[in-house]
């Protein structure tokens, strides 16, 4: 077993002990026994605490990657808010991507008082160092675009906070509640967005199938690949609770019965529910795709990395001056 | 962050005995905590926190990630560095029994049904003579 | 499916406008009101989306937050102007918001202008918040109650929006180096068009003498410059033209590479397609 108080801590913590690990008299081995201990037992570590090394930067690792996305999903729809076609859909929308701005502040917020400053995420982030969703990589081509995305990569994504808000790091799962009460709102949009189209004309009915088919791949492949429980750190952490597999049976089971009484079908012949087991069965997703996509190569990684970066050289001048923190008081 | 990035403490920590300290970890200088309160008549609780240049800024942003919504009709917005924070075991969770302060140290079930049956099998001896 | 269908009420679509029928006013009132509220829908909806630019792109998080609150208020506003416009002019809000081509727009050429960079947007938005306020004071007690009650909802949520601009405009002012600078660069650009916000509507004596009104716009623009001199003194930057609003101030925008771009985007998906819902 490590010994976490013999590697030099990547970030330095503000140690705390919790009462469980507050004897001093306890051995290195046993204080990192004990909080494995609280872990399983479903209680919460709070960012004071005195936490395993492993733990400290897999729960950052994964809530970084959790804000970029919000982050970066920003892109794809903020084109369409100036094409928004009412004035109805101007306000949601705009309040939508306002939440995931919004979303990337909580979550940025949570990795900083682990001790990494946003500006080095964000710096991590545009080098490529860490990465963002799959879905937020590919192009935004039409306003079905638009009503697919608000519906079912939110819905994909809900389904995974929903599972966060167990999360054993405190400060994340009370960020995922107030996270998954503003999603809700986003899928409703999005739904309405669809339906209103598949009440519509051929063109508008055909858009969104259209788009369908495009997000459908990036979407079965947005939860990941089965992976074994035994051997997923984040599992055995608590950070996240469910598997990738036990995520994508839910979204299916949720969501394709929603499409189809509207008409709509994802392309994938494969595509049933198996009655014998109770679960979905789907074409293998394109594994390779997703490895290509989420290292930055996929069709729009390049260039909305490059958007961002631009715009963050850009107002820099305003950070290093008006928005600048003002010097510790000594 | 290196050894000498590591902000300074009063008192190293050891233990259960450390001083009250500053909430989560990082350096940053420019954090505020907000606070909301739901409706009329509900406790201010914690909402979360905002990042800003001074406390002008970060009252601004306080109710644009707390109240854009409508969602509360009170905020409070205070400079992390003005929060004491207190989570030392020995004193919120002493370990003896301290049931005398607490209305689940008096169960009376027994008792009481004891004095009931009493007082009746005294009133039922009176009735009869 | 039987019984007869469900007619959207107004207050499913815009909840915040009253009730109220065209034939309140007289015609030649009616006409010179819905020139007002054009103008208005118009300025509201045109600064709504170049602020709306900086949503995912503002300097801080918790700015773009905030920043992108007030682009939505305007554009809530546009909706509340353009829905009381919808009943004068026997049209629906959205036809009107996206149907018209460049030409036809009637907001202030103060808002032709894209967002360029921050220290713009901010002096943009300053230069038109607070003429908006003055003008908002001028109908606050409108002899036309539906007008006043809207516009009393519309000045309760504008208070924030002056409250940010000024904090901003005060800090780029009171930097020295890139933010002042950068900020009086704006201020040349966009003092020409700064009172085109005043731009006389045709017959709007008509709106004052029937006290829809409390003044013209040459006499709200006087009010502004003498309302927001005094902070451009303090600050040290230049006061505003002391000329009057030009006559042609929300014409033009055919011409306007800036909004007709911007025209060209709000406009992509409602010309997909005639006649459909969206």
């Amino acid at each position: 077993m490590t010994d976490p108080l013999a590697l030099a801590p990547v970030l330095a913590p503000d140690e705390r002990p919790t009462p469980v690990f507050a004897d001093p008299d306890l051995t290195p081995d046993e204080r990192y026994a004990a909080f494995v201990e609280h872990v399983h037992a479903g209680l919460k570590v709070e960012a004071r605490d005195w936490m395993p090394d492993e733990y400290r930067t897999s729960v950052l690792r994964f809530v970084e990657m959790h804000a970029n996305s919000e982050l970066m999903g920003v892109l794809p729809e903020r084109e369409w808010i100036m094409r928004a076609p009412t004035l109805k859909r101007k306000l949601a929308l705009t309040a939508k991507v306002q939440d995931e701005v919004g979303h990337a502040q909580l979550l940025y917020r949570v990795a900083e008082d682990l001790g990494k400053p946003r500006e080095q995420m964000f710096a991590d982030l545009l080098d490529g160092k860490t990465k963002f969703h799959n879905v937020f990589h590919y192009p935004t081509k039409s306003w079905g675009d638009v009503g697919i995305i608000a519906w079912l990569v939110d819905a994909a994504a809900i389904v995974a906070q929903q599972a966060l808000r167990e999360s054993s790091y405190g400060p994340y799962s009370r960020t995922m509640k107030k996270i998954c009460w503003e999603e809700s709102v986003h899928i409703m949009h999005g739904r309405d967005v669809v339906v209103t189209m598949m009440n519509g004309s051929q063109k508008q009915r055909d858009m969104v199938q259209e788009a369908l088919d495009r997000w459908w791949g990036p979407l079965m492949q947005m939860h990941g690949p089965r992976s074994d429980p035994a051997k997923d750190r984040d599992l055995y952490w608590r950070i996240k609770e469910k598997s990738s597999e036990q995520l994508r049976q839910e979204f299916l089971s949720t969501y394709v019965p929603r499409l189809w009484e509207i008409g709509l079908f994802p392309p994938d012949p494969e595509l049933r529910l198996d009655e014998e087991t109770g679960e979905w069965r789907y074409s293998e997703p394109d594994w390779q795709e997703l490895r290509t996509v989420v290292t930055n190569n996929g069709p729009m990684s390049q260039e909305r990395l490059e958007f961002r970066r631009l715009n963050y050289e850009q107002t820099a001048w305003v950070r290093q001056t008006i928005l600048a923190a003002p010097a510790a008081a000594a | 962050m290196t050894e000498q990035q590591r902000p300074t403490d009063p008192q190293p920590a050891s233990g259960r005995h450390e001083e009250a300290g500053r909430l989560g970890g990082g350096a940053r200088t420019d954090v505020f905590e907000v606070f909301r309160q739901e409706k009329d008549g509900d406790p201010m609780r914690h909402a979360g926190n905002v990042v800003a240049p001074d406390v002008e800024l970060a009252t601004h942003y306080a109710r644009e990630m707390y109240s854009r919504r409508q969602e509360s009709v009170r905020l409070w917005v205070v400079p992390r560095s003005q929060v004491t924070d207190l989570s030392d075991p020995d004193l919120l969770q002493p370990p003896l029994d301290r049931s005398f302060k607490k209305p689940g140290g008096y169960v009376m079930r027994d008792k009481l049904e004891q004095a009931r049956q009493r007082a009746k099998d005294e009133k039922d001896g009176q009735g009869t003579s | 499916m039987t019984g007869p269908a469900r007619r959207p009420t107004r207050q499913l679509l815009a909840p915040d406008v009253p009730d109220f029928d065209r034939r309140q006013l007289p015609p030649n009132v009616r006409d010179a009101l819905a020139g007002l509220l054009l103008a208005m829908a118009d300025d509201e909806f045109v600064i709504g989306f170049w602020d709306s630019e900086w949503t995912g792109i503002a300097p801080l998080l918790e700015e773009d937050v905030a920043f992108s609150s007030l682009a939505q208020d305007e554009i809530g506003h546009a909706r509340a102007w353009y829905e009381m416009l919808a009943v004068l002019a026997g049209e629906t809000a959205d036809r009107l918001a996206f149907g018209r081509e460049p030409a036809q727009y009637r907001h202030a050429r103060l808002l032709d202008h894209p967002r360029t960079d921050w220290a713009f947007s901010i002096a943009r938005r300053w230069l038109y918040d607070t003429a908006d306020s003055v003008r908002l004071g001028a109908l606050a007690r409108s002899a036309f109650e539906p007008l006043a009650e809207v516009v009393a909802k519309v000045r309760r949520e504008e208070r924030y929006h002056l409250m940010h601009v000024d904090v901003w405009l005060r800090r780029l002012a009171a930097h020295a180096g890139e933010p002042r600078q950068r900020l009086e660069r704006a201020l040349e650009v966009l003092a020409p068009d700064a009172l085109t916000v005043f731009t006389p509507l045709p017959g709007e004596w008509l709106l004052v003498e029937s006290g829809v009104m409390s003044e013209t716009n040459e006499q709200l623009a006087e009010r502004w410059r003498a309302e927001v001199g005094g902070l451009l003194e303090e600050l040290g930057l230049p006061a505003l033209p002391a000329d009057r609003p030009p006559a042609g101030g929300r014409n033009g925008h055919a011409d306007s590479e800036s909004f007709s771009w911007l025209w060209g985007e709000f406009t992509a998906v409602h010309r997909l397609e005639e006649g459909v819902t969206w």
